[in-house]
């Protein structure tokens, strides 16, 4: 991705439900298109699809699955117009990532053929949890979002799940079956090897298979993922965030980028109640400063890393 | 990536190896905050015996790092550190985390700060101007004269008033602004001695 490119995707996920992923979702799209770019925001939520219901419209009919099942061939014959300029929703991504035996061809085909949707940001709302095809999703991004509120739940799922996409970016680029299986076991905690920590895996790599360490080492500086603390009430919660980034880059040796925060704030579930997006319904409010700051960085994020 | 015992003192408290005793001190709180036992930041990250491996080196660099006498030796025993850091920056300058550092800090509510710019006049403007408060706020907030404020901005040192109200009036905008009113005070006189000598 370069810095002036086209059609950005970005992705938001991890941790758990109700961290407010879908709700930032929208409100960054909303943030983005009114700044006079185009946008789609496509919804892949699989635990519960409705970006529909926070745009205040009906669940729409056609839905990408259609397209996934050939009853419709162009991915653009499915988005819908929102009531906001500049924005269009695409729903029913849930199906693919739900299919279990999504192949990764498949994956990279509907990956394709929605960078080639016309638009200049792609947001995809991944919903919680970390499958294998939610992770691919996220891995195969020009940039993965975690959305994590100040809670030990919160903060213990959002981990999981970057230990998840973390080991599987490795395993995909390792070639040697030996450290693919390293990997694995790395993974179960009480692993026979005694591995503890990424370092730990490293260095067993290394010595079982120098190219594949090397590789591997090369891989962990480029994944630099993304987060957004949601519902802070405090400095201190704000904090949380740049310790967050410390404690990754001690652990995993990664560059946790901290794009921002969304303080807590009645509006916000006002608006959810009235079916409309907060930067529609009252864009003065706290929540909508910080959304905005939020998009006004992704919008200028050209130097940011991708993962390709 | 490297491990704990690998790292510099810097690396472990994730600052440049010129960072001011301020640096430090502000490096080294926030390090011991994040890897508490209790700190969320870290919850379920790392096995026990990691933090407390972590917490030891942590206070061991800032032990020696908050001592000038025992920073310099240190310095001294490892001078790949400053001229990693100058071929560093001369490939990428200024190196990302920095940069993103001082982004970071220019979150809403969260006291900004101009960190390598000195405090001047003009960076006072800059930064008012970054915020989109204008000179009229200002002065309603700071009760002070619009006229003198642009002059403390300009830089028209032959305009201020007398240096002790000069200081209050300094004291008084960088609480506005949010910012470190002693740095302000101690930049905006350091001005005062540079015109002099030329």
């Amino acid at each position: 991705m370069g810095g002036h490119s086209q059609r950005v995707i970005w992705t938001i996920g991890g941790g758990k439900g109700g961290s407010g992923k879908s709700f930032i979702t929208t409100n960054i799209g909303v943030c983005l298109s009114k700044m006079g770019t185009r946008v789609i925001l496509i919804d892949a939520d699989l635990g519960g699809a409705n970006l529909h219901t926070f745009l205040g419209i009906l669940p729409p009919v056609p839905t990408l699955s259609d397209f996934i099942k050939k009853r419709v061939t162009q991915l653009h014959d499915l988005l819908i117009q929102t009531n906001i300029p500049n924005l269009k929703l695409l729903t029913g991504a849930q199906d693919l990532l739900n299919a279990a035996d999504a192949k990764n061809v498949q994956k990279r085909k509907l990956l394709r053929s929605i960078k080639d949707l016309e638009s200049d940001y792609i947001l995809v709302d991944l919903g919680g949890g970390n499958a294998l095809n939610v992770l691919d999703f996220f891995l195969m991004s020009d940039g993965g979002i975690l959305v994590v509120t100040p809670e030990p739940t919160a903060i213990e799922n959002t981990y999981r799940f970057l230990k998840s996409a973390f080991y599987r970016r490795l395993k995909q680029t390792v070639s040697s079956y030996s450290a693919k299986t390293l990997i694995d076991q790395t993974m179960d905690p009480k692993n026979e090897a005694g591995i503890q920590t990424p370092y730990d895996l490293f260095q067993e790599v290394k010595r079982i298979n120098e190219e594949d360490g090397r590789r591997m080492m090369e891989e962990a500086s480029k994944f630099h993922p993304n987060l957004i603390l949601n519902q802070v009430r405090s400095k201190k919660d704000i904090e949380i965030g740049f310790s967050m980034r410390s404690a990754c880059h001690q652990y995993f040796g990664i560059h946790l980028h901290y794009l921002g925060y969304i303080v807590f704030d009645q509006e916000v579930s006002n608006s959810i109640r009235k079916r409309k997006p907060l930067m529609v319904e009252n864009d003065k409010s706290k929540a909508a400063q910080c959304l905005k700051e939020i998009a006004f960085r992704l919008a200028h994020s050209g130097s940011l890393d991708s993962f390709n | 990536m490297k491990r704990i015992e690998d790292q510099t003192y810097y690396e472990l408290l994730e600052i440049s190896p010129d960072a001011t005793p301020k640096e430090i001190q502000q490096a080294y709180d926030r390090a011991k905050e994040t890897f508490q036992l209790d700190s969320l930041a870290i919850y379920s990250l790392f096995p026990q015996e990691e933090v407390t491996k972590i917490q030891a080196a942590i206070e061991e660099a800032y032990r020696v790092l908050k001592d000038e006498e025992l920073r310099r030796s240190y310095d001294q025993s490892c001078p790949h550190l400053f001229k990693h850091l100058s071929r560093a920056q001369q490939i990428h300058p200024p190196s990302e985390k920095l940069h993103e550092m001082k982004q970071g800090l220019s979150f809403t509510d969260i006291s900004l700060e101009i960190k390598d710019i000195p405090y001047r006049g003009t960076s006072l403007k800059q930064l008012r101007e970054q915020l989109g408060i204008d000179l009229k706020t200002i002065a309603a907030k700071t009760k002070i004269n619009p006229r003198i404020l642009e002059s403390i901005e300009n830089e028209e040192l032959d305009r201020l008033p007398a240096p002790v109200y000069l200081k209050g009036f300094l004291k008084a905008y960088a609480r506005v602004l949010n910012i470190d009113p002693q740095r302000l005070i101690e930049g905006y006189f350091q001005l005062f001695q540079e015109r002099k000598k030329k």
